[in-house]
C-alpha cells in the first residue's frame, strides 16, 4: 500500500518523529512523508509513532491508498524531492 | 517491498539519523534504511564506516561497477542464511559429474529456451527470423547429448552467436552488434549488451544472499576464486528475459540518442544519461508483476529469480527435479 502521513507534533518532539519516519518513508516536504509499505510496516510506524507523540498535544494522520497508481499528485512552487530510485 | 536503489552521481554515503544519506553538492538524500533492497554503485561513491556497518547490519548488499559499467565487486552482509546441509548438498552436487552435468544442461536449455521465446515474438513481423530459430530448435536436442562441461559451454556460445546474429534482422542499422565484444564493447549493441549484463549478475546476487545457497558453488560456469559464479549461471536464465528485452524497448522505440552513448566505434559505453534511461527501464522490469502459474498470484520479475533459487535448492536437497523457467506469457 502507499502512505502519506502528515503530522502536526509539538517541537520538542517532532524531530523524534521525524527521525523515525524516515527510516521507513520519504521525507517529502517538511511534516509530510510518503512511500510504499507492507501491511506489517504500517503496525510498526503506527505503533511507534504512538510511544513517541503526547497523544493530549499532538495530531498526525495517515492517508493509505491500496496502490501509488490510484495517487495523482499535483505540485505547485518548487518540489523538495525526487523520489526515483535512480540517484 | 525493499526496492533497488541505483546512485549514478558521484557523492558521499553516510549514516545519519539512523537512516542513511546520499550527500553531494546538488543536495542530500535520505534513503529509508528498512526500505533498501540493494545498491547498485556507478558514480565514486564514498563511504563512512558508520554507513557500511548499518548496510551490512540491515543485510543490504552494495554492488559496485566500474566507470565501463562493468561488475567490480559487492559489499555482501554477511551471511545470515546459512545451512550446512544446503552447501553439502550443493558441494555434492558440483563434484558428481553426472549432477553436475545436469544442472548445467538444465541452465543452458532455459537460457536458449526463453531466448527463442524472444525470437518467436518478433518472428510474425520478420520472416527472415524464421531460419534463426529453426538452427537455435536444431541446437536443444543436442545439449542433452553431451556429457562435458566444456561442450555444453559451446552449445551455449554457438547458440549465443546465432541468437546475436538474429537479433541483426530485428535492430536498425546503427545498433546491429556484428560479433559480440567485450572489455570495452564496440559498438552500441555490444555495449548495451556488457551493461546489462553486469547489472543482471549483481541482481542475481542479491537474491542468492536472500537464499541458504552459497554463491560460489556453481555448475556451469567454473567456480573461481573470488567470484559469486552461481549467479553467473542463473543470470543465464534471466538475461533473456530481462536484459534483453530492456534494450528490444530502448532500441525499437528510439528510446536512445546519439547523446547517451560515449566514445567511438571500437570503444563504446553508455554515457550518464544513457544508463539513467537503462537503469529505469531495468528497475521498472524487475519490478513489474506477472500472474504465477502455479502460485497462482502475482509475482515480480525479480520474485521470479528468487523462486528459481528455491527450486535450485530443493533439486539439491533431493526434494524435486530442477526445471528452468521458460516463459509463458
Amino acid at each position: 500500500m502507499y502512505v502519506i502521513v502528515v503530522y502536526d507534533v509539538n517541537v520538542e518532539r517532532i524531530d523524534k518523529v521525524r527521525i523515525f519516519l524516515k527510516q521507513y518513508l520519504n521525507w517529502v516536504q517538511n511534516s509530510v512523508f510518503e512511500g510504499e509499505l507492507t501491511k506489517v510496516e504500517l503496525k510498526i510506524i503506527e505503533k511507534g509513532v504512538k510511544d513517541l507523540i503526547d497523544q493530549e498535544q499532538d495530531s498526525v494522520r495517515v492517508y493509505v491508498l491500496r496502490n501509488d497508481k490510484y495517487l495523482k499528485t499535483i505540485e505547485l512552487g518548487t518540489s523538495k524531492v525526487k523520489l526515483s530510485e535512480i540517484i | 517491498m525493499r526496492t533497488n536503489y541505483y546512485i549514478i552521481k558521484d557523492g558521499i554515503l553516510r549514516r545519519k539519523e539512523n537512516t542513511v544519506y546520499f550527500i553531494n553538492k546538488e543536495g542530500k538524500r535520505a534513503l529509508p534504511i528498512n526500505k533498501i533492497y540493494a545498491i547498485y554503485a556507478y558514480g565514486n561513491l564514498s563511504f563512512t564506516s558508520g554507513v557500511v556497518s548499518y548496510l551490512a547490519r540491515n543485510g543490504i548488499p552494495i554492488h559496485f561497477f566500474n566507470s565501463y559499467g562493468f561488475y567490480e565487486g559487492s559489499l555482501y552482509p554477511r551471511e545470515t542464511l546459512v545451512a550446512g546441509d544446503v552447501t553439502i548438498k550443493q558441494a555434492e552436487h558440483y563434484s558428481n559429474k553426472s549432477k553436475r552435468c545436469y544442472l548445467a544442461k538444465r541452465f543452458v536449455e532455459g537460457a536458449t529456451r526463453n531466448i527463442l521465446r524472444n525470437l518467436n515474438y518478433y518472428s510474425s513481423s520478420n520472416l527472415s527470423l524464421k531460419k534463426y530459430i529453426e538452427n537455435i530448435e536444431s541446437e536443444i536436442p543436442r545439449i542433452d547429448g553431451y556429457d562435458t562441461i566444456p561442450q555444453i559451454m559451446s552449445v551455449e556460445g554457438h547458440i549465443r552467436d546465432i541468437y546475436y546474429n538474429a537479433l541483426d534482422e530485428i535492430f536498425p542499422e546503427e545498433f546491429r552488434m556484428g560479433t559480440r565484444v567485450k572489455r570495452p564493447p564496440n559498438n552500441k549493441a555490444n555495449a548495451l549488451i556488457s551493461f546489462g549484463n553486469s547489472l543482471m549478475y549483481a541482481t542475481v546476487l542479491s537474491e542468492i544472499y536472500n537464499t541458504q545457497l552459497n554463491p560460489t558453488i556453481s555448475y556451469l560456469h567454473e567456480p573461481f576464486e573470488r567470484r559469486f559464479s552461481l549467479s553467473l549461471d542463473v543470470a543465464e536464465i534471466f538475461k533473456p528475459i530481462i536484459v534483453d528485452r530492456v534494450i528490444f524497448k530502448l532500441v525499437n522505440k528510439r528510446m536512445l540518442n546519439d547523446g547517451d552513448f560515449v566514445g567511438e566505434l571500437g570503444d563504446m559505453l553508455l554515457s550518464d544519461s544513457g544508463r539513467r534511461k537503462f537503469l529505469q527501464e531495468y528497475h521498472d522490469r524487475l519490478s513489474r508483476t506477472i500472474k504465477h502459474k502455479s502460485l497462482g498470484r502475482e509475482v515480480s520479475y525479480q520474485r521470479l529469480i528468487r523462486l528459481e533459487l528455491y527450486k535450485l535448492v530443493k533439486h539439491v536437497l533431493g526434494t524435486q527435479e530442477y526445471k528452468p523457467l521458460v516463459i509463458w506469457w
